[in-house]
């Protein structure tokens, strides 16, 4: 007989993190061959994602946010560098590589995609900072030759990391007065939300900071489509917007392999119970992260803590001991807001994210972060991250 | 057509997110059901409905969500 397997599919922050606690967790089983985990993802690299910013505004060098991802896995982690082509959740069967792989229970932390060919024109129009470090290059380049005229900033929905945007903003008008010439430069800030920021909370912060520096806001604009030639951008609400430099949050969608299995909605997000990150209608299926259609922020705080949450679940099945734990809906995303000063956007199901004040530690927090991500992703700062965060769970639903 | 969206739990990013995915699905002359927890929902489904053109049937306080009725009267294409 075979052992039980667990299958990982995705190799970002909650696929790597599930695999690293359900090690930990099934250390005997996996020690006496009783159980094994398999980790697939379709890159042998991890890229700390969130540093694509520090590419695209600061100029930051790619390599050094990368890192080998065997490397990262606990050793009795088996890695598969490739991606799944289709997985049979009824039949407990993935398809990779031409080979088929039996699994007994299946996580699916397949990320999200943005799809700047999601909107016409966008692509051909725009610069990004969401489609990988090679774009977030492409952009600071742009940024780098840009000498007068109007950027916009275009926000559309959904989109992973919620901060992102404002920070992009911020962080042009920061490089526009470092070149000497913001006063040639317009920054335009659209977005589909009725304020800066999606929270009421959080927007009472940013606006102000907006307006100070000079960043004109423009609400309620779903883009609709962008003619490349008249560089003009245009809203499902009927508006035009003029632009000389594009940068855009594209839409994102869920992955390739999960609308090609048929296990997502239409945009490929992953129907999943918001407590217990079962995926709806299959047994022993769990989803996390980015890929879950959970009304929450898809960013890597979330994929951390639900990672915890999964792997409580299904270590407890595995050893057939009691009730599921439920995720608590915490976030706390860091929102940098130029001058060294940030805030962390923080709350859970039951508590939106309050007012908080722009502080330097909040920002040297934030700074700090991108260097403890890899021991993190190992669990080597697990004490630390729960005296921090406190408990993502609950027990009861 | 009616189209539904639940948003009940939903504070960041909101349920205007969900609101506008069905927007862009949705043809002149449809309706959408918005449900809602978040307390803001109301006054940005109210201003959005301004700017936008649409228009909001009924709101509706249903103990501990409000369900916002909209038409859709207006769309770029």
């Amino acid at each position: 007989m075979r052992p039980l397997r667990v299958a990982v599919i995705g190799g970002g922050t909650g696929g790597t993190i599930v695999s690293n606690k359900l090690a930990s967790m099934l250390r005997e089983d996996l020690a006496s061959g009783r159980v094994e985990i398999h980790l697939f993802t379709e890159s042998s690299q991890h890229v700390f994602q969130p540093a694509n910013l520090d590419i695209a505004f600061r100029g930051a060098e790619p390599r050094r946010f990368v890192r080998d991802q065997r490397g990262l896995l606990n050793s009795k982690v088996v890695l598969h560098a490739e991606g799944v082509k289709l997985i049979n959740a009824h039949d407990r069967v993935i398809i990779y590589n031409g080979d088929k792989f039996e699994y007994d229970y299946l996580v699916l932390s397949t990320g999200s995609r943005a799809v700047p060919s999601g909107v016409g024109g966008l692509s051909e129009a725009s610069y990004n900072f969401h489609t990988g470090q090679e774009d977030s290059a492409k952009t600071w380049e742009a940024l780098k030759r840009f000498e007068r005229g109007r950027i916009v900033i275009l926000i559309n929905i959904p989109h992973k990391c919620p901060p992102s945007p404002v920070e992009a903003a911020l962080l042009v008008d920061e490089l526009m007065r470092k070149r000497g010439i913001r006063e040639r430069v317009e920054i335009s800030y659209a977005t589909p939300y009725p304020r800066a920021y999606p929270t009421h909370s959080i927007a009472e912060v940013v606006e102000p900071i907006f307006e100070k520096q000079g960043i004109e806001l423009v609400t309620f604009f779903n883009t609709d489509q962008v003619d490349p030639q008249r560089r003009s951008v245009y809203s499902l609400e009927g508006e035009e917007l003029s632009y000389d430099l594009l940068i855009t949050v594209p839409p994102h969608r869920g992955a390739e392999v999960i609308m090609a299995s048929g296990l997502g909605d239409e945009e490929g997000w992953i129907q999943t119970d918001k407590g217990t990150l079962r995926v709806k209608g299959l047994d022993r299926v769990y989803a996390i992260g980015d890929a879950t259609n959970i009304p929450i922020s898809k960013s890597g705080v979330v994929a951390h803590l639900q990672a915890e949450v999964a792997a409580m679940n299904i270590a407890a099945e595995i050893k057939g001991a009691g009730a599921p734990i439920h995720y608590n809906g915490r976030i706390n995303c860091p929102l940098e807001l130029g001058g060294r000063r940030a805030i962390f956007v923080s709350g859970t199901y039951e508590t939106p994210p309050a007012r908080q004040e722009p502080s330097l530690l909040k920002y040297l927090m934030k700074r700090t972060f991108s260097s403890l991500y890899w021991p993190m992703l190992k669990g080597r700062l697990d004490l630390v991250f729960e005296l921090y965060l406190g408990k993502p769970y609950t027990t009861k639903g | 057509m009616r189209h539904m969206v639940d948003a009940r739990g939903s504070y960041c990013p909101g349920p205007i997110t969900e609101l506008i995915k069905a927007y862009r699905k949705a043809e002149p002359g449809d309706e959408i059901e918005l449900l809602a927890t978040d307390p803001a929902a109301k006054s940005d489904v109210k201003a959005w409905a301004q700017r936008s053109g649409n228009e909001i049937l009924t709101i509706e306080e249903r103990g501990d969500h409000i369900a916002i009725l909209l038409k859709v009267v207006k769309k770029a294409k």
